[in-house]
């Protein structure tokens, strides 16, 4: 269950690296343009210009479309997300008038609508449509987020938190705007809260390196002996599941422990992971000897100035 | 694949032939009026034989395994999705022209 969850919200390199082929390949005219709308909107990508670009391609060919039979609605909303990204107001509307056409009265088109309002940062009119799908449906989860959003795109960082720990309190499973939250939390300089937020996710989804990468980086800002022992711990499991390929996590340990061999000096009763960092620093020092001899050098200055090699 | 595929045949004909063969020799035991305790041993090698191959060409003949321990190559994990339900329009696409001419003809 846990790895599922982690496959299905966040990208595997091998599949990272098949979308930036794929649209390479599509953007070439080389074709395999809905395979690659399809991958990015599996994963979740925020690619607004070659969406808009290989989507409306797609819709303005009608062998095209025709072929796609009912799967075209769903790439007519993807085509107008990417408009309103591309502050393309003009053809998101097109899109959505399509759209509002074939399935009168849909929730799913009002929200587009009511997305469309933001995208002009019309945000009374936002609000009142999100309020209106509200109003039939109390529970509409993406209705509360984007009046969130709207908070936040107007800059109000503190009615956005207010909001997002009122919707939390509803919906408590729901790591997005968890991290959403963390995130925020994080811009205001708020460590303590991201903290826990980031314990948060990663009670959730233990499998997601990147949440110990975060968690690890926020202890780390934070300071004081025994955040930092725990940051250190973090940056290990960081490098742990990530087979050590984590470059922030290798510099993390090192800063990690270089800062707390600087607390405690004169006091230093137990050298106990001494061969993390010696390690971490012969990981990172191998790293930059095969992928950037010109910067191995300044690595190696560093490190021996934190007494790590 | 095709190898497999044979395989798996010949273990599942086995198997076939197995239960044959033990129907076989219980109504000879009732012919002779014997209680019946369990199969002959040539049956036995039969059963395991080809549970032996069917197992083997179960495993081969679909394709290559994917590995499921997350901090393997191709589990790697190396980005959080866009955090889309939560995207907001303040950005330099605002600033950033694009393409007139991308228009969608209804």
């Amino acid at each position: 269950m846990a790895a599922t969850t982690a496959i299905s919200t966040a990208t595997a390199a091998a599949e990272e690296a098949r979308l930036l082929r794929l649209e390479e390949q599509a953007e070439h005219g080389g074709g395999g343009a809905w395979e690659y709308l399809s991958l990015a909107r599996r994963l979740r990508a925020r690619r607004p210009a070659p969406v808009l670009r290989l989507g409306l391609s797609l819709l303005n060919d009608a062998s095209a479309r025709s072929r796609l039979a009912s799967e075209q609605w769903t790439l007519y909303e993807q085509v107008a997300v990417a408009a309103m990204d591309c502050q393309r107001v003009d053809v998101a509307k097109d899109c959505i008038g399509v759209l509002s056409k074939q399935f009168p009265g849909s929730t799913r088109v009002g929200r587009l609508e009511a997305l469309l309002f933001e995208a002009k940062g019309d945000w009374a009119e936002a609000e009142r449509a999100y309020a209106l799908i509200l109003e039939n449906n109390p529970f509409d989860q993406i209705a509360h987020k984007r009046k969130i959003a709207i908070a936040k795109a107007q800059g109000d960082m503190s009615v956005a938190v207010d909001y997002l720990n009122k919707y939390l309190e509803l919906f408590m499973a729901d790591h997005d705007a968890w991290r959403e939250l963390a995130e925020i939390y994080v811009s205001l300089q708020m460590y303590k809260q991201a903290a826990f937020c980031y314990e948060e996710l990663i009670l959730a989804q233990p499998t997601i390196p990147l949440y110990h990468l975060a968690y690890a980086e926020v202890l780390y800002t934070l300071g004081g002996l025994e955040n930092l022992q725990t940051a250190k711990k973090y940056y290990a499991s960081t490098i742990q599941l990530t087979g050590g390929k984590n470059t922030r996590a290798l510099f993390g340990v090192c800063l990690c422990s270089a800062a707390i061999s600087q607390l405690t000096k004169g006091r230093n009763k137990e050298e106990d992971s001494s061969e993390l960092q010696s390690l971490a620093a012969e990981a990172l020092l191998k790293d930059y000897k095969q992928r950037s001899p010109s910067k191995e050098a300044l690595i190696a200055g560093m490190l021996k100035n934190m007494k790590l090699s | 694949m095709g190898i497999g595929y044979v395989v798996g045949v010949l273990g599942g004909a086995l198997l076939a032939h197995a239960a044959y063969a033990t129907i076989q020799y219980r109504a000879v035991l009732k012919i002779t009026e014997e209680e019946f305790s369990r199969p002959p041993v040539d049956v036995m090698m039969q059963l395991l034989l080809g549970l032996a191959l069917c197992m083997w060409a179960g495993v081969s003949v679909p394709a290559k395994f994917v590995s499921v321990l997350p901090h393997s190559e191709e589990n790697r994990i190396v980005s959080l999705p866009a955090n889309m339900d939560f995207m907001i329009f303040n950005h330099r696409g605002r600033a950033l022209p694009s393409d007139a001419d991308l228009k969608l003809k209804i």
